[in-house]
């Protein structure tokens, strides 16, 4: 598939403050890219780079082939965007900030602007400063999708709305994607990464320490085992497994619990040698992946540094 | 420690505006005072400077204008007021700006009632207000020293204090009208133009005999009353606790309605007072088909409407009504000019004729202006940097416009609107002369108004360059503090031999007297050119610059 978004070694510094920092990675048309982080990663930073808002200290990004600094007017004509703190004229409507925005987009379908406002139940009458935060997220979700853009680049999309809103939100980022049209989306709800995205980067402290498949994270996966034996639990058969960590028995001595990397061939193979009640294997969500990148003395694992593409 | 309360948490967000205007005025008053032993040197200096004093009474009472303290206090009469910026702005946002953030419901989630939150915030800028107070004080005492002035350090702390709780009432006004507002920019406007109010009524007395009942109603007539730098004359502590109470009672009210309104909404106004809104149904939102929504100019050009048109009443109305006035004036002042030669030859310098003629000092008082559309200029360039910072610019730049075109569509919009108070300007005063019966030459009045136009073009150019490294409150208070400057060069300078290069520097110099001697061409094109600069260079900056947001 061809590429529609690539960043190389993108860095941005404030002063002597981190922003991020060689921040590389590409987006394939059609993909939904999660960008994973907590608050102050440098998520923002990085979607404000490409969306020419701020200049790369160091290094480019390219959105569709054309640099976002330097050709920024080209490459907003392939964005929608959504930035993370919407600010908007208070004293406009719903309606005439809708219009303006679709003005300066150079015309906008008007028929699927109509539907984007019913589908999210949005009262364009109001004036902005009337609107709840779920209302202005609203607003903002709809200006970022109503032109039918290739690329939507989204901050934190869901901030604010309410359930029902943000499967239906769901639902529009699962059409955009079956259209064949590409959206990059930064969160830290991770249910809702993990339902839309098909790849997803981990960013700490401004450098991305994983990019892959949402399938390829949790391929990393560390399945966290329950066994409980009919008789006392054997723990040093296990301690001496490779792969096996924090072995300790819980309740009355018969159960063991374990986090296995890897396979679990060796683990089975070590239990069958016991009569064995029950055996729970539990796989990790992605985001028991991604609070391992955060977990502990806050510094990533060693592999972290390991980019799939 | 300073997070340990929000009355220090904002003292702590206020250490730049007491650092940067406690220095900056307290510099000022240290330049001005250093200055003075090179004004009255010899009797003949010290008469003209009586002379002149009195000629521009309007400014501030003229007393002991020979001295160092008298000379600032007057010199500086009501222009040191642009320090009641950073008041008007910080009680305009202290409870409207946390609201418009949505930070206020974080605040008062806390376990402390909302007046206790309010006071905090209001005692915060009472203390920023006190500690600019008394850097200015120990600059003024510094610089009172070194020239050995004739008041001490009390009498500098005093004049701190005194100008501290001048500021303090704009503050307290700003805060009661945010309680009217749905938005800090708006009640930060109207307080903005209430100081400008309260500046005339004071002025009034000085000006019309008879009046001194009606400049009573202005709180900067209380502030006035006080010299704390002319030991003679001394300090008015009633009229200070005037200033006190003022300031107490309108806070008191703001944080009154404060306690028992919503968060978030305002204390309802009269329905007379209150504009309609069209009941919409939602399905007919859409299309809007308004003519302001169709491009960046159109809608800058929309919101720059109402304050154009009440500038517009402003300096269109005063250019017609100095026309009305100029022959009864011209009467009245015939007098005048036999026993004040300074004041005949003032009005012929900055008028540029012969002064028995009404063109004379209608040009004199055309001079008044420029100064007033350069003023509308500020508030303008101030709202574009405000934009930036308050995030506004983000999505339209996210949209597929250059950020040239962003740029010029808003300085176009601005431009529009100075064009139109000039012809505004141009054709009011030709019906008020034709009304009137008063002769002006056509050709002349024509180049009189639109000649302003480089001039406001000039000082929004400057904004706009300056914000691309200031934030609002430095920019704002910078051009206010040009502004200031080259008045006083323009129209003090003459009298007091500024040299030549100095007369240079002010723009008003180049506006010339149009009015008498007909179109400055060459030196409207060079402020032009000037303008074109600045905004090219903006303009590049702003091309290249990271969009910050608070």
């Amino acid at each position: 598939m061809t590429t529609l978004v690539e960043t190389q070694g993108l860095t941005k510094r404030y002063g002597s403050s981190r922003g991020i920092d060689d921040v590389t990675f590409t987006i394939a048309e059609g993909e939904v890219f999660g960008f994973l982080g907590p608050n102050g990663a440098g998520k923002t930073t990085t979607i404000r780079t490409l969306m020419g808002l701020l200049r790369p200290t160091e290094g480019n990004a390219r959105i569709g082939g054309l640099d976002c600094w330097g050709q920024s007017t080209d490459v907003k004509r392939l964005v929608g965007y959504l930035p993370g703190e919407l600010a908007l004229d208070p004293s406009l409507t719903g309606g005439q900030i809708l219009e303006y925005f679709g003005h300066l987009r150079g015309g906008v379908d008007q028929s699927y602007l109509k539907q984007l406002i019913e589908r999210l139940g949005l009262d364009p009458t109001r004036k902005f400063r009337q609107y709840s935060s779920g209302n202005k997220r609203k607003i903002g979700i709809v200006q970022a999708f109503m032109h039918r853009p290739p690329l939507l680049i989204l901050d934190e999309p869901t901030n604010g709305l309410d359930p029902l809103n943000q499967q239906e939100f769901d639902r529009m980022v699962n059409e955009v994607r079956a259209e064949g049209r590409t959206v990059f989306l930064s969160s830290h709800i991770l249910g809702e990464v993990e339902q839309t995205c098909t790849r997803v980067a981990i960013i700490r402290e401004g450098r991305l320490v994983r990019v892959g498949a949402v399938t390829e994270l949790k391929d990393i996966k560390r399945h966290d085992v329950t066994i409980t034996f009919a008789d006392a639990a054997p723990v040093e058969a296990f301690k001496a497994l490779a792969g096996v960590d924090n072995v300790e028995t819980v309740g009355d001595g018969h159960t063991l619990r374990m986090a296995v990397s890897g396979g679990l061939d060796g683990v089975i193979k070590a239990a069958a040698q016991y009569r064995i009640v029950t055996l729970i294997s539990q796989e990790p969500s992605l985001e028991d992946v991604f609070l391992r990148y955060y977990e502990g003395d806050g510094k990533a694992p060693s592999e972290v540094s390991h980019v799939v593409h | 420690m300073w997070f340990t309360s929000i009355y220090l948490n904002t003292v702590r967000d206020f250490r730049s505006a007491i650092l940067g205007w406690g220095v900056g005025i307290g510099l000022l008053m240290y330049s001005v005072l250093a200055a003075v032993s090179t004004l009255d040197q010899t009797p003949a200096a010290r008469a003209t400077l009586k002379s002149l004093a009195a000629s521009f009474a309007w400014i501030a009472e003229p007393v002991r204008v020979d001295t160092a303290g008298g000379y600032a206090t007057w010199k500086y009469g009501f222009t040191i007021l642009v320090m009641a910026l950073w008041p008007i702005l910080a009680g305009s946002r202290m409870l409207r700006g946390e609201e418009e953030r949505g930070s206020m419901d974080a605040l008062l989630s806390l376990p402390r009632g909302r007046a206790r939150v309010a006071l905090e915030k209001l005692a915060a800028m009472w203390t920023a207000l006190l500690g600019m107070a008394l850097l200015i004080g120990l600059l003024a005492a510094a610089s009172g020293s070194r020239v050995g002035a004739d008041f001490g350090l009390s009498g500098a702390l005093l004049f701190g204090l005194n100008l501290a709780l001048i500021c303090g009432v704009f503050g307290s006004i700003a805060l009661l009208v945010s309680q009217f507002t749905q938005e800090r920019r708006i009640a930060s406007g109207i307080t903005g133009g209430l100081l400008a109010l309260f500046v005339v009524v004071d002025m009034l007395h000085r000006v019309i005999p008879n009046t001194e009942n009606i400049s009573r109603l202005s709180p900067i007539y209380y502030y006035n009353l006080s010299k704390p730098l002319i030991p003679s004359y001394g300090t008015d502590p009633v009229a200070m606790l005037v200033m006190v109470g003022l300031s107490a009672l309108l806070s008191g009210a703001a944080i009154w309605l404060f306690t028992v309104r919503d968060v978030g909404a305002t204390v309802p106004l009269p329905r007379w007072l209150t504009v309609p809104e069209r009941a919409l149904r939602p399905e007919r939102a859409l299309p809007v088909n308004d003519w302001s929504l169709r491009s960046l100019y159109t809608r800058n050009l929309a919101k720059i409407v109402t304050p154009t048109f009440w500038w517009t009443v402003v300096i269109a109305g005063f250019a017609a009504w100095m026309v009305f006035i100029v022959e009864q004036t011209e009467r009245q002042l015939r007098s005048l000019y036999e026993s004040s030669p300074f004041l005949a030859s003032l009005i012929s310098k900055v008028g540029g004729g012969d002064i028995t003629t009404n063109a004379s000092l209608l040009s004199f008082m055309y001079t008044f202006l420029p100064v007033l559309l350069m003023a509308f200029a500020v508030t303008q360039a101030s709202h574009w940097a405000a934009d930036e910072e308050d995030g506004l610019q983000e999505l339209v730049l996210a949209t597929p416009q250059p950020r040239l075109v962003v740029l010029l569509a808003r300085f176009g919009a601005l431009a529009t609107a100075t064009v139109f108070i000039a012809v505004m300007t141009l054709a009011l005063t030709a019906l008020a002369s034709k009304i009137s019966g008063l002769a002006l030459d056509g050709g002349n009045l024509t180049a009189a108004s639109l000649s302003i136009i480089p001039l406001g073009l000039l000082i929004a150019a400057l904004g706009y360059l300056l914000s691309g490294w200031l934030r609002t409150a430095i920019d704002t208070g910078l051009l206010s503090f040009l502004l200031v400057i080259w008045f006083f060069i323009t129209f003090v300078g003459p009298e007091l031999k500024f040299p030549s290069a100095v007369m240079h520097l002010s723009p008003f110099y180049y506006y010339g007297t149009p009015l008498v001697k007909g179109l400055p061409l060459g030196d409207m094109l060079l402020v032009l050119a000037v303008a074109v600069v600045a905004l090219v260079l903006a303009t590049l900056r702003f091309m290249r610059k990271d969009i910050a947001r608070q």
